[in-house]
């Protein structure tokens, strides 16, 4: 209990930090979202016009009165309007993002953790057969492409090319958003790619993990005894060996989740994808200071949630750390 | 307003507008109604249901000239050509220290309220008590003295005058392009700032939004719009691009009607993509070098004079900006956008500053002892201080990135330690205001006559550290040219305008406060596979741009209707 309560206290110091530092870490950038908007319409706009935004924005008194004025309304829950997309609140724009950040991200994550499993696994079990020698090489190179390769090369090739997928978006925009199977149909098809270039990735990492951790295991005694006493092959992998490698990948499923709302900056750059990488990017650039610091308060705070899963998880499953825990 | 006071009318420049805009759109009774007109102004991650048309983050690139009409459109390409919109003609008081506007009878807002000088006026109160909303008007108060409209007063429903604080024969320019607001809806409107008016009462051609997403959104026409039979399009359509890449497959796809995206090669990049890919890039405002004259060597005139000299402005032109911009005959700031305010031979002896001659550019360094006093190879101030010195530039603008590579390449080939140094959009811009640089590259504002922009570029209440105007920064104060602008501005008579402003383009050349550069292209792509009536370069009836600020882009708009194949096509569907 103990261990939980202190876990709990350095977890809410760490998100106090993180708060201030969203403040400031934007700020300390040159420039303001107004002067971003008059650079980027080179002037057609008047000075007074840039004045008067700048007062809009609130970002004409000092910084310690802005930063009073955002804590006030972080009680309040509100995060602010997004000087992008003005007047929005920048909590509006960050769900819908994360929506699409959600779903992209997240079953990107679970596919290539379902496949890479998978992978390691019959990898490990037939250790040198054909299997294993194709394509343990081949996932552990595709880990080390870099995501803009991967992207860009699935877009050119499978959407400009044999345009056989659309070149980007989230669905097709002449539908009306709905629960719909025209819409659902549309969401699916556009995700394709994306979803691939992310899968590609980052089987080979899951794949690896699996199968260093099943080969270690598949040489400890009570596999040796499973087998002496003549169990089942499929018997063996799955409930002796399998099983016990999942527990290390999963507390690191929990961490990867952790990350899930970073969103995929570059393939949702790539295939204009409305999730919150993208956004993220376009709102520094812009200066917004809003969603910058409504990102990183999400970030911060599912990294921190999913590190207090991964560390529940590890205290349930690891006796040892919760006797050390209860004598200290 | 008593006939003490000689009004002199402005109602045949009216007349001939209206000439200008029939002949415009000559085959009027052959136009089809119909279709739907995709158009990207702008790029945005996400649309936002925002239509302010003061609201310059995300309504006013919509609102404006679609929605809300202004009062007057200036026709820039043909001066004197005007498209009188909500107003349809207005007298300067022989003073000038008066404007009176007559507006078109039978305007109806869209909700069916009539249109009146109440609504006028309404707008200029609402800019009064609220400093922070931009609409643009120069509005004397306490905190801006120097304003130039004192007040709006409503003579008749269609009738109202601007008072003017001085005399002035250009306050038209900054009043007729106003948009008027709704005093009906918007009087109920707490902070017209943050309002996002998400259902338009409007009186322009297109004021009905349907189906509306973060991802596309459409508007339709306005059944009451004053100009029968107009428009011809049904609807706008604007999907939504979040960058030049995103923008540029699908117009290359000929997915867009309307677009305005920088491309280097259009060629290859836009008209290949599509036979109904057009494009036209004509000469827009100019791009020059502003100079830190508040420091050395940038405060030494023979050093501007030989720094203008050293430039490749022919290589620049044709290699470094892709040959799409043009040449810039003198070096006064501005060029062709203004072509016909010239007097060329007034200028003619400034030309070779703008000739491309690295000899005479060392003899005159030489002359002026700015030559290498340590020893290091490169030319050092009269005082011995070494000069050295950043050329900067946002990132990604490759043309302007080239442009000052070129330049910082030209200053070494005759001795000057010249440095490029590209900087993120935003902190390039925060350095303007400052005086913090050494030397920018920096666009002009263009305006409806070469005053507008000349006044900013020589705006003295902007140049204290910290409120610099980014059209200002080369920080030179020069009464004389002030002088002559104000006297610019106290006459009606486009000679004696001609004659002022030739002082000031003589000032400009002789103490050289910017370096001139060339004149950018001003971006338009259309594809005219569904429509007709398109601006092209053999028939320039307005300015062609789509983005905010070209109120033209209203009149042009007007002018499209859907093509008679096209029109079958739809049909057949």
């Amino acid at each position: 209990m103990r261990f939980i309560l202190r876990r709990l206290g350095f977890y809410c110091a760490a998100f106090v930090v993180a708060l201030t530092l969203n403040f400031f870490i934007p700020r300390l950038m040159p420039g303001d979202p107004a002067a971003t908007l008059f650079v980027s319409l080179r002037g057609r706009m008047s000075q007074q016009s840039l004045d008067a935004m700048r007062a809009a924005y609130g970002l004409d008194g000092s910084l310690w009165d802005q930063f009073v004025a955002y804590v006030v309304r972080l009680l309040h829950g509100d995060l602010g309007v997004s000087t992008v997309n003005f007047p929005q609140p920048a909590s509006e724009m960050l769900l819908y993002a994360a929506g699409w950040t959600l779903f992209l991200v997240g079953v990107a994550t679970l596919l290539s953790f379902g496949v890479g499993i998978l992978f390691g696994m019959f990898a490990a079990w037939r250790r040198g057969s054909f299997f294993d020698t194709l394509f343990t090489p081949v996932n552990v190179m595709l880990n080390a492409f870099t995501p803009a390769v991967v992207a860009l090369l699935l877009l050119y090739g499978f959407a400009l090319q044999l345009q056989w997928f659309p070149l980007g978006r989230a669905y097709d925009i002449d539908l009306e958003p709905g629960l719909n199977m025209a819409f659902m149909g549309s969401v699916l098809y556009h995700s394709v790619l994306p979803l691939a270039s992310l899968v590609i990735i980052a089987i080979g990492g899951w794949h690896l993990s699996m199968r260093n951790t099943m080969i270690n295991l598949l040489n400890e005694d009570y596999i040796t005894l499973a087998r002496a006493k003549g169990l089942s092959g499929r018997r063996i992998l799955f409930r002796y060996a399998a099983r016990n490698a999942m527990l290390p990948q999963i507390t690191s499923l929990a961490l990867t989740f952790g990350f899930v709302l970073g969103g995929a900056l570059i393939t949702e750059v790539v295939f204009n994808y409305p999730g919150l990488g993208k956004f993220t990017l376009a709102a520094i650039e812009k200066r917004d200071y809003a969603f910058i610091q409504g990102q990183l308060l999400f970030l911060t705070f599912t990294v921190l949630l999913a590190n207090l899963i991964a560390d529940l998880l590890n205290l349930l499953l690891d006796p040892r750390l919760r006797d050390r825990s209860e004598l200290a | 307003m008593k006939a003490t006071t000689k009004i002199k009318t402005q109602s045949l420049m009216a007349c001939l507008a209206l000439a200008a805009s029939v002949q415009a759109a000559e085959t009027d009774q052959n136009r089809i109604h119909g279709g739907e007109l995709v158009l990207a102004p702008t790029q945005t991650n996400a649309h936002v249901r925002n239509f302010n048309p003061y609201n310059f983050s995300v309504g006013a690139f919509y609102a404006q000239d679609f929605i809300y009409e202004p009062l007057w459109i200036y026709n820039i390409a043909h001066p004197g050509h005007d498209f009188p919109r909500l107003a349809v003609a207005f007298e300067t008081a022989d003073d000038l220290r008066s404007v009176t506007y007559h507006l078109r009878p039978g305007v109806k807002w869209s909700d069916g309220q009539p249109f009146s000088a109440d609504d006028v006026v309404f707008t200029f109160e609402l800019a009064k008590s609220h400093p922070a909303f931009p609409v643009g008007l120069d509005i004397q108060s306490d905190s801006n003295p120097n304003g130039l409209i004192v007040s709006m007063e409503k003579i008749d429903d269609l009738t109202f005058v601007a008072r003017l604080s001085k005399p002035s024969a250009l306050a038209h320019e900054h009043i007729g392009v106003m948009y008027p607001l709704p005093r009906h809806v918007w009087k109920d409107v707490r902070d017209p700032t943050t309002f996002a008016n998400p259902e338009p009462v409007a009186t322009g051609p297109f004021t009905e939004v349907r189906s509306f997403s973060m991802s596309q959104f459409k508007v339709c026409r306005n059944e009451k719009y004053w100009d029968a039979g107009k428009p011809y399009i049904d609807c706008l359509k604007f999907p939504q691009y979040s960058g030049n890449d995103q923008t540029m497959l699908a117009a290359r796809a000929g997915k867009i009607d309307w677009l305005g995206d920088g491309m280097s090669d259009p060629e290859k990049t836009y008209v290949n993509g599509d036979k109904h890919n057009k494009y036209w890039f004509p000469a827009g405002a100019n791009a020059n070098l502003h100079l830190n004259t508040r420091k050395a060597p940038f405060s030494s005139l023979p050093f501007r004079q030989a720094f203008s000299m050293a430039l490749n402005r022919r290589f620049i032109l044709d290699v470094a900006t892709f040959g799409l911009t043009t040449e810039t005959q003198f070096p006064i700031g501005t060029g062709e956008l203004y072509k016909e305010w010239y007097d060329a031979e007034a200028l003619q002896s400034y030309r070779y500053l703008m000739e491309y001659n690295p000899k005479r550019a060392k003899a005159l360094l030489d002359e002026n002892g700015f030559v290498d006093r340590d020893g290091d190879g490169w030319r050092d101030n009269p005082d011995g201080s070494p000069i050295e010195f950043k050329l900067a530039v946002p990132s990604g603008w490759s043309d302007w990135v080239n442009t000052m590579m070129t330049v910082s390449e030209n200053l070494r080939d005759i001795g000057v330690n010249a440095h490029l140094s590209t900087q993120d959009e935003s902190t390039w811009f925060a350095g303007t205001t400052q005086g913090d640089f050494d030397v920018y590259i920096m666009w002009t504002k263009p305006s409806a006559t070469p005053h507008g922009t000349y006044s900013l570029m020589f705006a003295t209440d902007g140049l204290a550290e910290g409120r610099r105007l980014e059209q200002n920064m080369h920080g030179m104060v020069i009464p004389e040219i002030n002088q002559a602008l104000d006297r610019f501005a106290q006459t009606q008579d486009r000679a004696e305008q001609k004659k002022w402003l030739t002082q000031v383009h003589k000032q400009v050349a002789e103490k050289l406060p910017v370096i001139t550069l060339f004149a950018n292209p001003d971006w338009y792509q259309y594809n005219d596979s569904r429509f007709q009536g398109w601006v092209t370069q053999d028939n320039p009836y307005v300015r062609p741009m789509l983005h905010l600020g070209v109120p033209e882009r209203g009149v042009h708009v007007l002018n499209l209707s859907l093509r008679k194949d096209a029109a079958a096509q739809v049909a057949r569907q």
